[in-house]
């Protein structure tokens, strides 16, 4: 899969992301390294334990990651999640808030390791 | 100075700092081709990098939301530190709410970035920053240049002036210089221990320079009468007494320019005519009394006193300084006010050391600094970029020290209560990394309950006059038990303050504990 289908797929904007940082190199790089980090794995950890100013942590950080990465869909469920936390206790259940974060992180995920070996799609 | 510069600016050093490790290197990849890149992951780090490395430092891009210590926390700290005004700092968060921006800018941030960025952006507001403070270094170095000139020749003025007098008077010179000398650490020593008086470093440049001006009425005295070696007969005395009426009016008809030039000559007039009052009222030529008397007068009068008693006259030999201490305080040169006292009695030790060395040296690059730095900064001492230089190369120093010997150095902050280790001195302990928080707990689990209590106990004995204590300790290190000699110096500061400030140490390893 060329670099454009997995933007496609992961719901974001491969122009916008081109726009930005310029070389298709770079993107995948970055791209390559987004399963690693270890926000989501973190956030997932203290949901059920209610340590909110972790999970707020995270799930700020995560967004953070998506924008820079151009990862729309993502950055758009964890900037929900990131302003549901914002403050300690939240005021609505998260649960669902984190449903929707997990769905778009796994199908970024999916789609990054789908990415062609070479790096880029000329 | 431009050369010295120039090899440091070759390639500068951006410190990034953001706990998660994508975000860093992002930044890393679009900065790499033009700077120097240093990382923290956590702003405690970022502390431990600044506190080695802050003068080599000329932009740190900052993340807000970490754990511990986050971005506003590292930036308040930066501003106590004084780091923010040498080394500007520019936020980087996915956060864009007016709420953040404003507090990021209130505590001084020159920039804020949002996410999503764009490569561009980030290079070119990095190049921007830069240049902004580079050129603004270079302008406060124009400056403090201009400032020094302009304070060094207001200063020989006054110094030739006064030598006419002195030279009538069969004198070297050497009493204005040391009246300065005294009067400047009294005033020192006074604003530290009365801040009713609102001394400010340069209304005691402004004193202690007028000072040098206390006698020049004598310019109008008899010479039979001023070299007179036996007692001045009562008529004598009287015209002797002129000297203070006839000084203050001369500078009276000195014509006013406006500025700073008319507070030097308010304060020169004021210790002309009153610097023979006494607290008492029973000075003259007014016989004012207390405060009545301006405090800068009251200083020079008793700065008059201390080195007539110490210094050989044509009617009297030399006191030593303790004699001279011991009929001030007696009350047979009149009567003084009491904090003054005490203030002169504080600094005895001081006074001996500055009297020798201001035998024959003029104004001190010390004394210059201070002012010009004042004046930079409005009241708070900043480093120029000069003092930075200096510190730049005192690194390069004791890395070259440290880089020679067997024994660990290192720097203890007061201010940030951390233990920094010297480059290697960490890695010989089996420390994760050179700078090491100091938690009370930390202090017991490394040295003990009791050789803890010890060593406080023996800190809290030393003082300015002694600064150093040695001695044999076992530390827990990482790797196991250890035995060494460890001595220490505490370090106190500028004579503005005189406050403990921190403590410098070596370890000497003795062998397994």
């Amino acid at each position: 899969m060329d670099l454009k289908e997995c933007y496609r797929r992961m719901g974001g904007s491969y122009d916008e992301m081109m726009r930005r940082m310029r070389q298709e190199e770079r993107v995948v790089k970055f791209l390559r390294l987004f399963p690693k980090d270890e926000s989501f794995a973190l956030l997932t950890q203290a949901l059920p334990g209610e340590d909110w100013p972790a999970a707020f942590r995270a799930a700020h950080t995560l967004k953070g990651v998506a924008l820079n990465l151009g990862l729309a869909d993502l950055a758009g469920s964890s900037s929900a999640l990131t302003e549901a936390l914002r403050g300690g206790e939240p005021a609505q259940d998260p649960a669902p808030l984190y449903e929707a974060v997990r769905r778009d992180y796994e199908a970024a995920v999916a789609a990054i390791s789908a990415l062609d070996g070479a790096a880029g799609g000329n | 100075m431009a050369t010295k510069e120039k090899k440091t600016v070759d390639k500068r050093t951006v410190l990034i700092v953001d706990d998660t490790e994508l975000n860093r290197a992002l930044l890393r990849d679009i900065l790499e081709p033009d700077y120097e890149i240093l990382e923290a992951a956590s702003g405690l780090d970022a502390v431990g990098v600044l506190t080695s490395r802050w003068a080599g430092i000329s932009l740190v891009l900052l993340d807000v939301v970490m754990p511990g210590m986050d971005g506003f926390e590292l930036l308040s700290l930066m501003n106590r530190q004084g780091w923010l005004s040498s080394m500007p700092v520019i936020m980087i968060s996915a956060d864009g709410s007016a709420d953040y921006i404003d507090r990021a800018f209130d505590l001084g941030v020159t920039d804020y970035i949002t996410r999503p960025f764009d490569e561009q952006t980030v290079r070119r507001r990095c190049q921007n920053t830069i240049n902004l403070y580079a050129k603004q270094k270079v302008m406060e170095n124009m400056v403090t240049e201009q400032i020094m000139e302009k304070e060094r020749s207001n200063f020989q003025m006054v110094e030739i002036l006064s030598n006419v007098v002195e030279f009538r008077n069969g004198e070297s010179g050497l009493h204005v210089r040391h009246v300065r000398a005294i009067t400047d650490v009294l005033l020192q020593t006074l604003r530290r221990r009365c801040p009713q008086y609102g001394l400010t470093a340069t209304q005691i440049a402004l004193i202690t320079n007028a000072s040098a001006l206390h006698d020049i009425g004598k310019i109008s005295i008899d010479e039979k009468i001023l070299n007179k070696p036996s007692r001045l007969t009562p008529e004598e005395f009287e015209i002797m007494k002129t000297h203070t009426i006839t000084g203050a009016q001369m500078l009276e008809q000195t014509p006013q320019q406006g500025g700073g030039n008319d507070a030097f000559l308010h304060v020169a007039h004021d210790i002309c005519r009153w610097h023979h009052e006494r607290y008492d009222g029973r000075g003259y030529p007014d016989g004012l009394k207390g405060e009545e008397i301006p405090i800068a007068a009251q200083v020079v009068a008793l700065a008059d006193v201390y080195d007539a008693l110490t210094a050989t006259r044509v009617y009297k030999p030399a006191y030593p300084p303790e004699k001279a201490m011991e009929m001030i305080l007696g009350g047979e040169c009149g009567t003084f006010n009491p904090l003054l006292l005490e203030c002169l009695q504080e600094c005895a030790q001081r006074l001996k050391r500055e009297l020798d060395l201001n035998s024959n040296s003029s104004m001190s690059a010390m004394e210059i600094r201070r002012v010009t730095s004042e004046l930079l900064s409005h009241g708070e001492l900043t480093a120029s970029g000069r003092a930075l230089n200096l510190l730049e190369q005192e690194r390069s120093k004791s890395q070259f020290y440290n880089a020679h010997t067997q024994d660990i150095f290192f720097e203890y902050d007061k201010e940030l209560h951390q233990v920094v280790f010297s480059d290697g001195g960490a890695k010989e302990l089996g420390l994760p990394s050179a700078a090491v928080p100091l938690s009370d707990q930390t202090q017991r689990e490394i040295l003990g309950e009791e050789p803890l209590a010890d060593l406080l106990q023996r800190l809290s004995g030393a003082t300015y006059l002694d600064p150093d204590i040695q001695g044999e300790y076992t530390l827990a290190l990482p790797g196991g038990s250890r035995k060494f000699r460890l001595d220490l110096r505490t370090l106190w500061g500028s004579e503005e303050h005189g406050s403990f400030a921190g403590i410098v140490g070596k370890l000497t390893p003795l062998g397994e504990g």
